[in-house]
């Protein structure tokens, strides 16, 4: 029996997914957080050398390595984007613990000088509890959590949000404005509960 | 927030957005009727609508925003300048301590002096840009002409293969930014921090430098100790005597606001009323942020944040902060001290730093006795009674009674002298270094002792206040607490034969990064991390304390005429020590021992002391 190359096998997961089967999602997964990862790093050690780093490209980069164009359609890609972007919230959080765990108490000396200091531990920090926080928004409010995910984590445009939701852009729009400043009180404090 | 009423909000909050000012109004108004707790609900998230659009919240993508966090956890990264081990100069880099916006910084070792110094190269890039290659060189020059323990020293500034670099005090702690996590802060640290902050700012102020960059994000926490070192004198200004005019363009601070996308916000929160207005500005610009600054830790929230740089400075201008009673349960004395640091007239606010450190260090004097008398007069009474902690925010009012119990304990304690301690319960044992009147140097110390089997520790480590007859195999370190600042130095004086022989204990390179000069409050393990060994030779070991509020001539720079161990084997300075040391012990500092501690005062601005350790 032949293998069947990996671009047809996501390209057939994500048909799968999209036409409901829930395990596709599962096998799905762990390969597009592997490329993703990859390509975040290289992009990362790119961004250091003075280039500007896009979720977007991030992306889409991968969606080309690991999707066969030739079969397949819109839906697909939205399919992927919309898991690209939990998994790139998964990947940076994951990444923002174990920064954060490293400076606090995993023997890693912090830094003295300033803009070591106040750039990298507290931007950790602050994802960690940017991700808490819309965990807790997704309970109350699961599509405008979806939102933000897609957005700030991957790196989509209302309008492509507004495909993959089945929604108008203009909600988008506005459930995001809604869930940005709901995030905020929570983030600053300002917020009750 | 129930479904329903989250739904609710949503609902009015989406068609709110749309509309502008009263418009907006009428509509919430319209909308919530009589449920006033629903408008306050309403009320709130447009407000942080618009506070998020002011500070550019999530404008940028997650991705971005980690960016640094990615490179700074890849060492091996191809962009990194310098690697592990590599020589630069005349120094070794030991690791990569991260990466920020002017370039990169490393630990390294500084193989002449034998100390560990943080190294920041700057970037190449940044080293072209003439106005930042200023800031660099101003940081440099500024702070290494201020010697005090709350300010970064710098070492060196200057330039190896091309690159510049500024070597610098290595401090492993975290920025007051961290700290403080949008958190309220508890009293006692809070005023512990300011005081430092302000120590430094006196410093500074001596020498005629204007901080003007005075934020949570220049103040460095050390882990150890809690010592502050104030940070980022690249905004610096020598203050001139006719104040010349400082415009705001010239402060990098104000323009600079909104570089990075992410969450953080900029500077322009802790700007000063004149600073805002760019008019002229002298010390009293830092005294304001100061101000700010207690004002955030103490509610957990900056006074002024509007929503847009504009706004922002129409507060500072013209609105005053909600009382910090309002927010927090704090002593009247420092809602009064606050509020004359943020005096929107710099003639009314504390015209010095040192006035403003002699108001908090009373009220944290005033503080310390208060628990002490709490402590001691009633055993159920919590010693956190008058810190302020956002745990205790539930229950203010008996809070406010027992405050108002150790009122009436300081009353009564007045009046029949301090014989209601000895009634109640024994004194405890832990020293009140702070509260005692008339005291000119206090110092306390403890011994720390580790038994050894062979080479390895055996058992756990115990503490001890000194003086007993202590075993071969015990080996000990030195703990030593200052409740002011100061230079400190210890000696070791051998069992007595003919000849007395010094080693020098401290400064040394393994504690305090080689410097005698301790800050107040600081809390020094000598060694930091080995132990020190008695040799074969038995009999009564001295461990010498000199603690002096100025640096002393006579001990600075001695390991200069030391071996590697630390002893002093220039004859005249031996003989040097030995009169100093039989000089000034002759005024014996009065001791107080508790069970873990010894507590040393004296008047005057000189305490010297031998602790006696015997062993055999």
């Amino acid at each position: 029996m032949t293998r069947i190359p990996r671009q047809h096998e996501i390209t057939q997961l994500l048909a799968e997914w999209r036409e409901g089967n829930q395990s596709a999602l599962d096998e799905l997964y762990p390969l597009v957080y592997a490329e993703l990862h990859r390509l975040a790093r290289r992009y990362m050690s790119r961004e250091r050398q003075g280039h500007t780093l896009q979720t977007t490209a991030l992306i889409n980069e991968a969606y080309v390595r690991l999707v066969d164009q030739k079969n397949v359609q819109w839906a697909n890609r939205s399919h992927f984007f919309a898991i690209s972007a939990q998994i790139m919230r998964r990947i940076l959080i994951d990444h923002a613990r174990r920064h954060a765990y490293a400076k606090r108490g995993g023997g890693a000396q912090q830094v003295s000088l300033e803009e070591a200091a106040a750039v990298t531990p507290e931007h950790s920090l602050e994802l960690i509890r940017l991700d808490e926080a819309l965990k807790s928004l997704a309970e109350r409010d699961p599509r405008r959590s979806q939102v933000v995910e897609l957005r700030y984590f991957g790196g989509l445009n209302n309008e492509e949000i507004a495909g993959v939701l089945h929604v108008s852009e203009n909600t988008v729009t506005r459930d995001w404005n809604m869930a940005r400043a709901w995030l905020y009180q929570q983030l600053t404090g300002s917020g009750a509960n | 927030m129930t479904p329903d009423r989250w739904q609710q909000v949503s609902r009015i909050f989406k068609s709110a957005i749309d509309l502008d000012g009263e418009a907006r109004a009428a509509y919430v108004a319209g909308q919530c009727g009589a449920d006033d707790s629903l408008r306050a609900e309403v009320d709130k998230l447009l407000d942080s609508h618009r506070q998020a659009n002011a500070a550019d919240f999530m404008n940028g993508m997650a991705v971005e925003y980690a960016a640094s966090m990615f490179g700074d956890n890849e060492p091996k990264s191809q962009s990194r300048t310098l690697t592990k081990g590599q020589q630069f100069g005349s120094y070794v880099i030991l690791d990569s301590l991260g990466a920020g916006g002017m370039g990169e910084v490393y630990l390294a070792q500084d193989s002449r002096l034998d100390r560990t110094v943080a190294l920041k190269v700057l970037s190449n890039d940044i080293s072209l840009d003439k106005r930042r290659m200023q800031r660099f060189r101003q940081e440099a020059k500024v702070a290494s002409s201020l010697n005090q323990p709350n300010i970064l020293t710098v070492f060196e500034f200057g330039e190896v293969n091309g690159l510049t670099f500024i070597a610098t005090e290595f401090v492993d702690g975290e920025t007051l930014r961290t700290h403080l996590h949008g958190k309220k802060g508890k009293l006692a640290a809070i005023l512990d921090i300011t005081i430092q902050v302000l120590s430094a700012l006196d410093a500074a102020h001596e020498a005629r430098i204007v901080h003007r960059d005075i934020k949570p994000e220049n103040v460095m926490i050390r882990r150890r100790d809690g010592v502050v070192k104030v940070l980022d004198f690249g905004l610096a200004k020598f203050s001139e005597k006719k104040p010349s005019t400082m415009k705001l363009e010239e402060s990098e601070a104000a323009t600079a606001v909104k570089t990075a996308p992410g969450i953080i916000m900029g500077t322009i929160n802790y700007m000063s009323p004149e600073q805002a207005q760019a008019g002229d500005i002298d010390e009293r610009t830092d005294i304001w942020s100061t101000g700010v600054m207690i004002y955030e830790m103490v509610t957990g929230k900056m006074p002024f944040s509007g929503a847009t740089t504009s706004h922002t400075i129409v507060q500072i201008l013209e609105k005053d902060p909600p009382p910090l009673s309002k927010l927090a349960q704090v002593p009247d004395e420092l809602e009064r001290i606050v509020r004359k640091a943020m005096a929107k007239s710099p003639d009314e606010r504390y015209q010095t730093a040192k006035d403003m450190l002699i108001d908090l260090r009373a009220l944290r004097k005033r503080l310390d006795v208060e628990a002490e008398i709490g402590r001691t007069s009633s055993p159920t009474t919590p010693v956190a009674a008058v810190v302020t902690d956002e745990t205790d925010q539930r229950q203010p009012r008996a809070k406010v009674l027992v405050i108002a119990l150790i009122g009436m304990a300081l009353v009564t304690a007045a009046i029949f002298g301090v014989n209601i301690w000895r009634s109640s319960r024994a004194r405890i044992s832990a020293p009140v270094t702070t509260a005692v009147p008339n005291v000119d140097r206090t110092l306390t110390y403890w011994i720390t002792v580790q038994k050894f089997k062979g080479k390895r520790p055996y058992q756990d480590p115990f503490t001890l206040a000194g003086e007993i007859n202590f075993e071969a195999n015990y080996q000990i370190r030195v703990n030593v607490r200052t409740p002011q600042g100061g230079h400190l130095y210890i000696l070791n004086e051998g069992p007595a034969s003919a000849e007395p022989e010094f080693v020098v204990l401290f400064p040394s390179s393994t504690a305090n990064g080689g410097s005698s000069s301790l800050a107040a409050s600081q809390t020094l393990q000598i060694p930091e991390q080995s132990w020190f060994k008695f040799n074969a030779e038995q009999g009564v070991e001295k461990l010498w304390l000199v603690f002096s509020e100025e640096p002393l001539p006579e001990f600075e720079g001695i390991r200069e005429f030391a071996n590697p161990q630390g002893l002093i084997t220039d004859p005249s300075r031996n003989k040097a020590v030995r009169n100093f040391l039989d000089t000034y012990s002759a005024a014996k500092p009065e001791v107080e021992k508790g069970d873990k501690l010894t507590t040393l005062r004296t008047q005057g601005k000189l305490l010297v002391y031998p602790i006696r350790l015997e062993h055999h």
